[in-house]
């Protein structure tokens, strides 16, 4: 009997050791490059929150254009691996790894409060030695683009693009209903007013995807020139004049809003306005690729125009930008490696692909083909160049990330009408009294 | 006589176009998607309920390939599969122990493991996070089997010792006069005896780990080994949605239960009534 | 013989292996999981114990509100529904021979697939642009949002989503119940024809006292699963708009899985399991009662 045991001990055995080798084998099969790495190469790891054999995101595709290059280059020096999720677990499967003392050498992070997360206790290297090491830093194209990712002088992360917030809009609906590009928030009531009456759906937006909603109340709120920082400190309250101007105004601007605003999602909501059912989308410059990947012959009817200020408001110039950024972990056993890949990412033939094809501003001063990139990117460029300032997506500059969600569903709630404004913005300030400060 | 014959059969056909009607909300969406997975996604929005103008195999295609859905059932079926033969295992061991063997603390150890029944999932599931990345079993297959196997323990304890309950003395005490060993009474006599009681528990243990979604998206990240429910999520981003190629996916994860379920059903039917009425 | 049976080794080797791995992925888990709700523990710092402090949050937490008013209302409207739909089915259809197993079959047919796929499915049927709304829009009937609707005490989504659960769950009660039914002796229904009874009548005074033990195993059944309940929201909502569809699972994945609050997470862990232990032993004494009366 005892053989019979042994016997089915030694199978389970067997069965135990082929699974695992199943796994990692599935482990390791994830290199971009598809090629195994050669020995005696320095092996990094770089995590990023896309699948680069699946993606048909323009961005995501450079990307792996990059590691490709970094790969065969320093082939048999360096070997980059990439560890990929889906964005909505990316930083839970990031924090995983760092907490089992596994950090990824190189990851990518949005700045704001994700990247303070791993700034403060130490996980991302500061990387200013290496930056004003060989005049790395002076190829960017102002210092300005590191102000996100600087914390007391210091740089923990090289930004890799930027993609701008507009104003997306039809030029043929504009037209017929004669209707000119509107400077301020009252022209632009008025010109969805005509829209409508017009005949046409004057705004596409969407309430399903929170974020959405909250971008055009994050330009609201700085159009009035609410104060963040001082709400964050508690020296100002969550709900004062200028917010609750701010929210009236997305109430009264979503009398505008397609009929099915509500339950949406932001594809859907993209879909109607380059399906030409819709006049207005407000979007980030990411929305191009999509855009013109769905329907190319919308590219020529497709204009962009500048929030329009509030009179007597802040400054109508400050735009909303969004950087993708990397991150090197402190613990890393080949920073050069790490420094050496970060700069293929920022290098002239990377930062040239980020402008004609994936239709974001490169961060460094390259000079690209201006025809090859999307229409809409000169129009963004010209936006971008004007503008006095930057600042970030609500959800990514508030002090947490489940600060920045709280802020977008509360929005959210306010404009399906199941709480006021007042309420709304009194239930953000008992959050913040009891979570942040 | 007459009357009562045709009153009962206008109440039969009331029956039957209740039941006919309950069909067709239960077929009508499975058949809607399954038509849909064929169209392109302009086509999807423009007409969601004309038969597809030409059939679009494209959406398969990506979704089996790139969506990696061909990966990911093979995941599935291997996760399910070592679950199911080691819950059985383990599972019938310890129920012959309780059932058949004498010990004093059988009694204590068959709460034990009952108790395993009433506790959700969730409440373990950030320390088996936190632990299973500490020891590399986070992004491992096997770090969904322990925990799988784990939790359909209970239910097959449960079952499986009835089923030696039942089985007569005279059995035993035959086989242990043929000079049988313990383990040979176990795996000989006992374990053939039960095979009901196998298949039963093994139809419940596949199917439930078949469907599990949340371990399998807390543990697992790397889209080579991920789970089939997993990796249907992965479609719906927050960016955009390829609606099309989602709804070929949810045929591809489901046509497999389908295919099994309708060569087996009443079995099947009939095998996981008989687990959850004992359970 | 009762040498062979109390072979300790064996008993030993039989049990070993099953006990360790419970302990292990089970027990310890737990007590961890207890101990992680008394402690302030993101994902990055190690866990720092703050006495109850997560418990006072979770009385001020207004998505726990909605979450546990959520969960609750599944509970009931699961096991009522599952009741009253699952007895109609199983009674109608052990009044039928032709196509029984057919029909049967086919409303038992989502018990075995995949709840992130249907909820999917009834996502995409439910979504303003495809779906319901399609078609009620060619008799001129605009049809709510589904999915969004956020008016009244308890949101129509969460009636949507009951509805769906309980389309793919009303197969298990049904089968319960008609196993239970099939096992009524015919001479019984026989008796009563005789005795004038109509059809109505013998499931009044036949079939429902005589299947009463089951209706407390269907019942706990669903009462523990709807608990429990996470994929069809998961996929279905996300727990949105604005956490109006959060459940205690949801919202424990929410928090412990998007912002890293392990250890409030932990905290709603503990709340799920305490009403799970409860719901077990509230339904187990009822059903032991009525195990006395018949």
């Amino acid at each position: 009997m005892k053989k019979k045991l042994l016997s089915i001990l030694l199978s389970a055995t067997m069965a135990l050791t082929a699974f695992a080798g199943c796994g990692a084998s599935g482990n390791g099969g994830e290199t971009a490059s598809g090629g195994s790495s050669s020995s005696g190469a320095e092996e990094i790891t770089w995590m990023f929150w896309d699948d680069l054999n699946a993606t048909e995101d323009l961005i995501s595709l450079g990307y792996k254009d990059v590691v490709d290059r970094f790969n065969k280059d320093y082939e048999g020096v360096y070997h980059v691996t990439p560890i990929t999720t889906n964005l909505e677990e990316y930083y839970t499967k990031l924090n995983a790894l760092v907490a089992s003392g596994e950090t990824p050498d190189c990851f990518i992070v949005s700045p704001g409060p994700n990247l303070t997360t791993y700034v403060e206790p130490g996980v991302a290297a500061d990387l200013t030695p290496y930056l004003e090491a060989d005049g790395w830093k002076d190829t960017f194209s102002s210092d300005s683009v590191f102000s996100q990712q600087t914390y007391d002088g210091k740089i923990y992360a090289v930004p890799l693009n930027i993609a701008a917030a507009c104003v997306f809009y039809n030029t043929e609906m504009f037209a017929n209903a004669g209707v000119e590009v509107p400077k301020t928030y009252d022209e632009l009531l008025d010109a969805c007013k005509k829209l409508k009456d017009a005949g046409y759906t004057p705004i596409t937006i969407s309430a399903g995807t929170a974020w959405c909603l909250s971008m055009l109340c994050a330009y609201l709120f700085d159009r009035e020139g609410v104060d963040l920082k001082a709400m964050e400190a508690g020296t100002e309250s969550w709900k004062n004049d200028k917010t609750l101007d701010a929210v009236n105004k997305m109430l009264e601007l979503s009398q505008y809003f397609q009929e099915t605003a509500a339950g949406d999602t932001n594809d859907v909501a993209t879909a109607a306005f380059y399906n030409e059912e819709a006049a207005i989308l407000i979007q980030g410059s990411w929305a191009i690729g999509q855009i013109n990947g769905s329907n190319a012959a919308f590219e020529s009817k497709c204009g962009v125009f500048q929030f329009p200020g509030l009179a007597g408001g802040n400054d109508p110039n400050r735009v909303i930008a969004k950087s993708d950024s990397l991150a090197m972990s402190s613990t890393t056993k080949h920073p050069e490696a790490v420094a050496a890949l970060m700069k293929y990412f920022t290098d002239d033939t990377a930062q040239k692909y980020t402008a004609e094809k994936g239709g974001k501003i490169p961060v460094t001063k390259v000079s690209y083909d201006e025809e090859a990139a999307p229409a809409q990117l000169a129009y963004v460029m010209d936006i971008f160049g004007n503008a006095t300032g930057t600042f970030g997506f609500l959800n990514e500059s508030l002090a947490t990330t489940e600060a920045g969600s709280f802020f977008d569903d509360t929005m959210v709630s306010i404009y399906l009408g199941n709480v006021t404004p007042e309420e709304g913005l009194q239930t953000i300030e008992d959050w913040y009294v009891d979570n942040i400060r | 006589m007459k009357k009562t014959t045709k009153r009962v059969s206008i109440w039969k056909i009331v029956i039957y176009i209740f039941f006919c009607i309950m069909a067709a909300i239960y077929l009508v969406p499975l058949l809607w998607v399954f038509t849909v997975s064929f169209k392109t996604n302009a086509e999807i929005f423009s007409s969601p309920f004309s038969l597809p103008k030409q059939l679009c195999f494209d959406n398969y295609v990506v979704a089996w390939t790139a969506g990696k859905l061909g990966i990911a059932t093979w995941n599935s079926f291997l996760v399910c599969v070592i679950t199911l033969l080691l819950s059985m295992l383990v599972g019938s061991m310890i129920a012959f122990a309780i059932a058949r063997m004498q010990w004093k603390l059988s009694k204590l150890v068959l709460t034990y493991f009952l108790l395993g029944m009433m506790i959700p999932v969730h409440c373990v599931l950030i320390p088996l996070f936190t632990r299973f990345a500490k020891i590399g079993l986070s992004n491992n297959l096997w770090g969904l089997v322990l925990p799988y196997l784990t939790f359909s323990l209970p239910v097959t304890i449960y079952i499986m010792s009835g089923f030696f309950r039942s089985i007569p003395n005279e059995l035993l005490e035959a086989a242990c006069i043929d000079g049988c060993s313990i383990y040979k009474i176990f795996f000989r006599v006992c374990l053939p005896l039960a095979k009901t009681g196998l298949f039963v528990t093994g139809l419940m243990t596949f199917v439930a780990n078949w469907n599990e979604l949340l371990l399998a998206m807390v543990f697992i990240s790397d889209d080579n080994i991920k789970t089939l429910p997993v990796s249907l999520s992965k479609f719906v981003g927050p960016y955009n949605t390829n609606y099309s190629q989602m709804f070929a996916a949810i045929i591809i994860a489901i046509i497999p239960t389908i295919a099994v379920y309708c060569a087996f059903s009443n079995q099947i039917v009939d095998g996981l009534t008989a687990g959850a009425v004992k359970g | 013989m009762n040498k062979l049976l109390q072979d300790k080794k064996a008993i030993c080797i039989f049990v070993v292996p099953g006990f360790l791995l419970f302990t292990f992925v089970l027990f310890i888990p737990i007590c961890q999981s207890i101990f992680y709700s008394f402690c302030n523990y993101d994902a990055l710092t190690p866990p720092k114990f703050i006495g109850f402090k997560n418990y006072t949050m979770l009385l001020r937490d207004d998505t726990m509100k909605v979450a546990l008013k959520n969960s609750m209302f599944f509970l009931v409207f699961s096991c009522v529904t599952q009741l009253i739909m699952g007895l109609l089915l199983a009674g109608l259809l052990t009044n039928i021979q032709k196509g029984r197993n057919f029909f049967k079959n086919v409303i038992y047919l989502p018990c075995v697939l995949s709840s992130a796929a249907l909820g999917l499915l009834w996502m995409f049927i439910f979504s303003p642009k495809l779906g319901v709304n399609q078609l009620l829009k060619m008799w001129n009937i605009k049809g709510p949002l589904w999915l969004m609707d956020t008016h009244g005490f308890i949101i129509l989504p969460m009636w949507v989503i009951g509805f769906v659960a309980l389309w793919q769950y009303v197969g298990q009660s049904m089968m319960l119940y008609m196993a239970q039914i099939s096992g009524i002796s015919k001479t019984l229904y026989e008796a009563s024809e005789i005795d004038g009874c109509s059809k109505a009548q013998s499931f009044r005074y036949i079939t429902l006292p005589l299947i009463k033990p089951m209706v407390g195993t269907a019942m706990s059944l669903n009462a523990i699963g709807s608990l429990k309940f996470f994929d069809l929201i998961f996929n279905m909502t996300e727990g949105g708009p604005n956490h109006a569809t959060e459940v205690l699972a949801t919202h424990l994945y929410t928090q412990g899985f998007k912002y890293f609050k392990y250890g409030y997470a932990s905290a709603i862990g503990v709340v799920l399991l305490v009403m799970c232990l409860i719901m077990t032993g509230l339904i187990n004494a009822a059903f032991k009662t009525d195990q006395y009366e018949s």
